[in-house]
């Protein structure tokens, strides 16, 4: 038995060794291979194949926005500067008008919200959108460019010469290799192709979220009642402090045509040290007595997980390689809510070093860089840049988000709460109240540190 | 637990019964480990006590859902995305 077993064991080592081999007779040569059809992929695929560029498009779900999950909202500007009017070609859910903050507790909810006609109009301000629906449509933009396109193909590591990138390798059942001047990833917030092919470190789990998600069904016209909406207006809304149970983290609700999504999520390394299971976190925000009327009656259609990159400037890795560019969310550019919009600009980015590239036919790290100037100079890091310091301030003061949002909520419940003593007398017994939770001087403490990171 | 298995029967699967894509690399490790994070950090589950001494967790692989956040918590899980074309699809966003 042991002899079959070594025998068989000497048939998958010869295998590995064969695949490693680079067999070039027969393989078609693209300029350019995107990894992973996401918002970054599909759009570095659009404007490559716009510019003449000969790209193939490589996606290991059966279709594009098969894998990933989370309620999303589509930044009107950032994304009409690069597909000018995409209102009219992408389908979108809502329009944003209403954009709102709950602070919540165990028994209250304090609510900051703005709405606005100014936000209901053209050139808008924010879409609801589902992701399946986006992603296909930058996919078939490119695809319309001239892009190749495949589904179902998952790479599972980059082809050296050398230390320059020149393919990928496809994982079984096609075991195919292809090979390219120009390799970019853009596999998304657990980058495992970068990993593997030592481009860049594994992510600390302290800079990377899991988001848990659960969509869920209802008439458009409850929706709209719920949430005092008009027709084909949607709302987006931030909730603090009670979701997350005591730790830094954030959920939200998004509205959809005929659906609200609702996640939650924190650091990796809180879910994991506090024992808390992600899903009873998402269950107990719904049975939150302000929740659960907004909820009541629907059904849950598809509950999902994934994750988000949130070290933020200072955990954007080496994103230039000889031959190899990384994009989006695999090279952790994501700045707060932006995510999708800063994917697509890096996509466009890439795209523009790509075609220097191959103008000169150069393709070593120095020419690639532009992509990295480009970034470094637009908006997407001066932003970054801008909140570089956030995730560390949430890891130095690990009770932020519960700490303040239990004072903000006490504080509003005392100022609502009519007493028979004086004023005055209510004023000093308001400011004892809120220092018993915090005292004066750390507070102060605190307050500054958030006021050095807001400034930068 | 009732409410997972709720929240599993909604979700799409394409379960590839020929190759699993996450795996424990070394049993003995997972005798010895005393927080056993992998049981309650999965966002489905994957991970399950087993009564077996020898083998104290269990993977059910085919109703993962892709976030990939087990092998950031866990050097001895062997986490790699599923072969093409197989593994969860996501439809409402």
């Amino acid at each position: 038995m042991l002899k079959h077993w070594y025998q068989a064991k000497k048939i998958i080592a010869s295998e590995n060794k064969k695949n490693i081999e680079i067999d070039t007779s027969n393989v078609k040569k693209y300029d350019v291979i995107v990894v992973g059809a996401g918002p970054a992929g599909a759009s570095a695929a659009y404007f490559m194949a716009k510019q003449g560029i000969d790209v193939l498009l490589l996606e290991r779900g059966p279709f594009p926005g098969a894998k990933i999950c989370g309620g999303t909202s589509l930044i009107a500007e950032h994304t009409h500067k690069l597909f000018p009017n995409f209102w009219d070609e992408c389908h979108c859910e809502r329009i944003v008008m209403q954009q709102a903050y709950w602070i919540m507790t165990e028994d209250s909810l304090l609510s900051t919200s703005f709405q606005s006609l100014k936000l209901a109009a053209a050139p808008y301000n924010r879409f609801t959108v589902k992701r399946r629906v986006l992603y296909q449509w930058l996919v078939d933009k490119a695809i319309s460019a001239g892009a190749t396109f495949q589904c179902n193909y998952k790479v599972t590591e980059v082809l050296f010469d050398g230390s320059q990138a020149i393919g990928v390798q496809i994982a079984p059942p096609q075991k195919k290799q292809f090979l390219a001047d120009i390799i970019v990833l853009a596999d998304g917030a657990n980058s495992m192709v970068a990993e593997k092919s030592n481009l860049v470190p594994r992510v600390s789990p302290q800079n990377i979220s899991l988001y848990v998600k659960e969509t869920i069904s209802l008439p458009a016209s409850i929706i709209e009642e719920r949430f005092q909406l008009a027709c084909g207006y949607g709302s987006v809304i931030g909730l603090l402090g009670y979701p997350t149970a005591g730790f830094n983290g954030t959920s939200s609700i998004h509205t959809f045509q005929d659906s609200i999504n609702i996640n939650v999520g924190m650091t990796i390394s809180d879910f994991s040290t506090s024992g808390i299971r992600p899903y009873e976190l998402l269950s107990r925000i719904k049975k939150h007595p302000f929740i659960q009327p907004f909820l009541a009656g629907g059904t849950v259609v598809e509950y999902g997980a994934s994750v988000i990159p949130e070290g933020g400037y200072y955990a954007i890795p080496e994103i230039v390689h000889p031959g190899l560019m990384i994009i989006g969310d695999a090279a952790s550019l994501v700045n707060g809510t932006h995510g999708i919009n800063l994917a697509m600009w890096s996509g466009f980015f890439a795209s523009q070093a790509a075609y220097e590239s191959k103008k000169t036919r150069d393709f070593s790290a120095k020419k690639l860089f532009l992509y990295r100037t480009l970034l470094d100079e637009s908006f997407v890091m001066q932003d970054l840049k801008a909140n570089a310091k956030i995730a560390k301030l949430q890891r130095d003061l690990p009770y932020l988000f519960d700490l303040y949002s239990k004072i903000a909520a006490e504080t509003a419940f005392q100022i609502s709460k009519v007493y028979t003593m004086p004023k005055k007398a209510k004023r000093i017994f308001i400011f004892k109240k809120i220092t018993s939770m915090q005292p004066l001087l750390k507070m102060a403490s605190d307050i500054w540190k958030v006021i050095k990171v807001v400034r930068g | 637990m009732n409410q997972l298995e709720d929240q599993l029967a909604v979700i799409c699967f394409q379960p590839d019964e020929d190759w699993q894509h996450v795996m424990i690399l070394d049993e003995v490790i997972c005798q010895k480990c005393k927080t056993k994070q992998c049981l309650t950090f999965c966002p489905s589950s994957v991970f399950h006590e087993s009564i077996e001494a020898k083998q104290p967790i269990m993977v059910l692989y085919k109703q993962c859902v892709e976030c990939g956040g087990c092998r950031l918590i866990c050097d001895n899980i062997d986490f790699s995305y599923p072969r093409g074309g197989y593994g969860v699809t996501f439809l409402e966003g």
